[in-house]
């Protein structure tokens, strides 16, 4: 695949989305203005931990242009008290989630800096913020607990009444037993304590809304920024319990999503009151700051993990005690994210015989944390991945090789691993055998020495990774088409784009069958007219589902159109043939075209499709260059190899990779919120704080594709837009310990920023010398 | 309140403000051209990029008021004609662009940043894109978008 998107007789084709994006006719949630609208500004909370003594709006209820104050009071009255948090699943013992409240603005007591307290309207942005100034509170404060760790210790306050030593869940999976039996008799054990940092998804778009209440059917139009129309509806009905029919969600571009879009925040639903209560449509948008403080985090996962090898460095058992920040309330993805991905794929691509791990939840005083850009992929695939490459290291075995000596056959798949997951096909040694070509595994000693001879230091690094993709929490997707008298084919589908293009892809898939040129469907991601089940998009979810079911109903369309086609041509639906938009009878003449078809009647058709998870897999291998005199890392390699089954659009793919492989390595040498640990503030609120990949980070990626054919998928298509994130993480990270290995660095924790590096490496340094 | 007059896309506009009216918010509020992005409070984004007299500046930088009597162009004036300017279309050419919530910033900081160095190296494009964030992209096709708008532009 050259530069271009992708090319049809040489002709160069755009992404469909991309005319209206480029020239700035895009229609963002902030972009949306309906007359008499109020607009919104929040107070919030600027202490981590604090009971609400009082909360005094006289003042700012006085300021010109001020329509409404509303508190967490108001939200307690229409009992906006509770989102929905998907737990529905026993923990260890039995346990069940301990889901604590959370009102759509605080109640009596703050938890986290940036929660919302307190909402202004006013007639302007400005007069609403300058109203909100007038607002006193008086808090007093509370013990704040913001290391996961410290909070699940017995006796450290607590913040929640209903959920114990801040542990709203306990669980485990695999065979403790068998795994303590395994680790007794391993030749070798290694050993590593590693944390996925607490990072920010800071999709670029801000999240925004604009709401407008209409008494005369107690109904609300939310404009707002998506995964899915469904998912939103579902979620703000569960905090709100307004009917779903009650809620008309709008949405037309979204700007970034991984993650963070798929929540109902409460600031929607504390808008929904003050659009009820004054009767005028209200508009919010977030700062980036805001954003910081109040949108959902992602990972913050500390992981002790032991990998019990025998003599010959075959993988015996592995064992992990993983503790999960939530942050201070329960999103609605953060459990199910951060346990049940992990354990779904517990034994990565390895046979390992005897698995055991232990989740725990902790809350803390920080913003929730839910998914992210892979949601609990990525880091239980950093932890194998670090082990393997710390054993091999350990045990002065090739990385690549003790990897090789204990992956998952392709005559294995479907393979069923010790929990339980069926992964559906993978050829991993080919994979690997690519990735080593492809990166010159073998011609790497010489690079090393020729970088060793500028003073800097080199490591390599490498990561096999494999993740379950596509499962929805729907039961089925559907996907709806129309033609229009013009002929063109208008698709309804309740995925949703936030960058992924869906216009482009879901067309081509429908217009792939059609036979006709995809820029003659139209793809619709959002209507409040008609109802279709199915998913959001994420999870890596949408080529495998919706995608999927757009060719099945463009096959159902052909059916169905054959039979109208026979009834107008006076003909046998059997006697009918297809083809690019005409259905023609046995004789010649004898045709009508999907237009012609559409003038005369409905031609309308739903096609649903119900798959199960698929398992992209693939190989990352990254070269780094470290300058001990600065800590700065270089990245001078990056080669792929990636298994996403059969591919729909190359180029879109790659972008996805892309996009992944930045934010990964956005998560290894720099992104981390931190918070004071005393004070409970978020030290990194702005881009000025907070690192940002920027351009020049990566080289260009060297890559691949190595595919097999789901087994799930009728297309054999797997989900592949988090993989890249997935495999990054563990591949940098092996490769900067590579480099720092000789020094006697055998594990740091993300971020690896050059104050980091600096410093180890110099200390060690210093040592060596002293 | 102010009165300024700017002309924005080759029309003039005059306006009363409040004072502390910022350029971007004068754009997409006032005058309704919504293609002028915020992604940011602390000038780094670059999403709010438009042309003031000829250069890139970040609308969210400069308040309205400083921009009285100038000539500013958004996103929205850049095609002439119906014809995509260059560096439009090499955005698109080259996946450039994801969620595109950055990309009318990126497009107006890469036509300023061309007229100033029209044959750039890739480590030169790097540097003249510092100031625009992009979350989707990892930048790898937007380097080359720049590239390709660089030839496109000589041609
Ligand atoms: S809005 Fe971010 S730099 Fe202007
Ligand atoms: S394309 Fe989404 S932020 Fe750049």
């Amino acid at each position: 695949m050259g530069d271009h998107l992708f090319e049809v007789d040489g002709v160069h084709v755009s992404r469909l989305e991309d005319l209206r994006l480029i020239t700035g006719a895009g229609t963002y949630a902030a972009d949306w203005n309906l007359p008499g609208q109020l607009h919104a500004h929040f107070v919030r909370s600027d202490r981590a931990h604090a009971k609400i003594v009082s909360i005094d709006t006289t003042a700012a209820l006085k300021y010109p242009g001020v329509a409404g104050i509303y508190t967490g009071e108001d939200a307690v009255r229409a009992g906006y008290v509770r989102g929905v948090t998907f737990l529905n699943f026993k923990g260890k013992n039995d346990m069940e989630g301990r889901i604590p409240e959370r009102p759509a603005m605080a109640h009596g007591r703050v938890r986290f800096v940036g929660e919302p307290v307190a909402l202004v309207v006013a007639d302007s942005a400005l007069a609403a913020q300058d109203a909100s100034e007038l607002i006193r509170i008086d808090y007093r404060d509370l013990p704040v607990v913001i290391d996961p760790e410290a909070a699940v210790r017995p006796g450290t306050a607590q913040l929640h009444e209903s959920v114990p030593e801040n542990t709203p869940f306990e669980y485990e999976a695999g065979d403790k037993a068998a795994t303590e039996a395994a680790f007794a008799k391993a030749a070798h054990v290694t050993k590593l304590k590693m944390e996925s940092t607490r990072v920010v998804p800071n999709p670029l778009e801000p999240r925004a809304c604009l709401i407008a209440h209409d008494p005369k059917n107690e109904s609300y139009t939310v404009h707002v920024c998506i995964q899915g129309m469904n998912m939103m509806k579902r979620q703000l009905s569960a905090y709100t319990k307004v009917p779903e029919d009650k809620l008309n969600v709008i949405a037309r571009d979204v700007g970034g999503g991984f993650g963070q879009r798929s929540t109902a925040y409460p600031e929607y639903c504390a808008v929904m009151i003050a659009a009820k209560a004054t009767g005028r449509p209200v508009k919010w948008v977030s700062s980036r700051t805001e954003g910081f403080l109040s949108d959902t985090h992602g990972r913050g996962n500390i992981i002790e993990g032991e990998l019990a090898l025998d003599k010959d460095g075959r993988f015996l058992a592995m064992r992990l005690n993983w503790l999960a920040d939530m942050g201070a309330y329960l999103s609605p993805a953060g459990p199910v994210s951060h346990i049940r991905n992990p354990t779904t794929c517990l034994t990565g691509v390895y046979k390992i015989p005897a698995l055991y791990g232990y989740w725990r939840l902790a809350v803390t005083n920080t913003a929730p944390i839910a998914a992210y850009r892979g949601a609990g992929r990525p880091d239980i695939a950093y932890a194998i991945e670090r082990l393997v490459s710390n054993a091999a290291a350990e045990l002065g075995i090739d990385a690549a090789e003790l990897r090789s000596r204990n992956f998952i056959q392709p005559e294995d798949f479907p393979y069923k691993t010790p929990t339980g997951t069926t992964y559906d096909n993978a050829d991993l040694p080919g994979v690997l055998a690519k990735a080593l070509e492809l990166a010159d595994w073998k011609g790497y000693t010489q690079r090393l020495s020729a970088t060793e001879k500028t003073g800097k230091l080199r490591g390599i690094g490498i990561s096999t990774v494999i993740e379950n993709t596509g499962a929805g929490m729907y039961p089925k997707d559907e996907v709806e088409l129309e033609v229009g008298k013009d002929g063109v084919v208008t698709l309804y589908t309740v995925a949703k784009s936030q960058g992924q293009g869906h216009e482009t892809t879901f067309a081509m898939m429908a217009a792939k069958v059609l036979e006709i040129p995809a820029e003659r469907i139209k793809v619709v991601q959002n209507f409040n007219d008609r109802a279709l089940i199915g998913n959001h998009t994420g999870g890596s979810r949408s080529m495998v589902g919706a995608g999927t079911v757009c060719h099945i109903a463009a096959e159902k369309l052909v059916q169905h159109g054959k039979s109208l086609a026979a009834e107008a041509l006076g003909i046998e639906p059997s006697q009918v043939s297809y083809g690019a938009g005409e259905f023609r009878g046995p004789e010649s003449g004898m045709k009508i075209t999907l237009a012609e078809l559409a003038q005369k009647r409905e031609v309308k058709i739903k096609g649903e499709g119900t798959f199960g998870t698929t398992y992209p897999n693939g190989c990352h291998i990254a070269e780094v260059e470290i300058d001990p005199e600065t800590g700065v890392t270089d990245i001078a390699r990056y080669m792929t190899v990636d298994d996403c089954g059969v591919v729909v659009n190359h180029a879109i793919v790659e972008g996805q990779m892309h996009g992944a492989v930045a934010q990964g390595a956005g998560q290894v040498f720099g992104e981390h919120a931190i918070y004071d640990k005393e004070s409970g503030q978020l030290m990194t609120a702005t881009f000025s704080d907070y690192f940002m990949p920027r351009a020049g980070m990566l080289p260009d990626i060297v890559m691949a594709e190595h595919a097999t054919a789901s087994r799930i998928n009728p297309l054999g298509i797997k989900g592949m837009g988090e993989s890249g994130c997935t495999a990054s993480l563990g591949a940098l990270v092996n490769a900067v310990i590579d480099a720092v290995r000789p020094l006697g660095i055998h594990h740091l924790d993300m971020p690896l920023t050059p104050a980091k590096l600096w410093t180890e490496i110099s200390a060690k340094r210093g040592t060596a010398r002293a | 309140m102010a009165k300024v007059e700017i002309v924005v896309n080759g029309r003039k506009e005059a306006r009363e403000v409040e004072d502390r009216t910022l350029l971007v918010n004068f754009i997409r509020d006032t005058l309704g051209l919504t293609g002028t992005h915020v992604g940011c409070d602390t000038s780094q984004c670059g999403c709010c990029t438009v042309h003031m007299n000829g250069r890139a500046v970040k609308s969210c930088t400069v308040l309205a008021v400083q921009a009285n009597g100038a000539d500013v162009m958004t996103i929205e004036g850049l095609a002439r004609d119906g014809e995509l300017h260059p560096v439009q279309r090499a955005f698109t050419e080259c996946h450039g662009l994801q969620c595109g919530f950055c990309t009318p910033g990126m497009i107006m900081a890469t036509v300023g940043f061309l007229k100033d160095n029209p044959n750039p190296t890739e480590d030169e494009i790097c540097k003249g894109l510092e100031g625009n964030l992009c979350r989707c992209t990892g930048y790898i096709n937007i380097v080359k978008a720049v590239k390709r708008g660089a030839e496109l532009l000589q041609k």
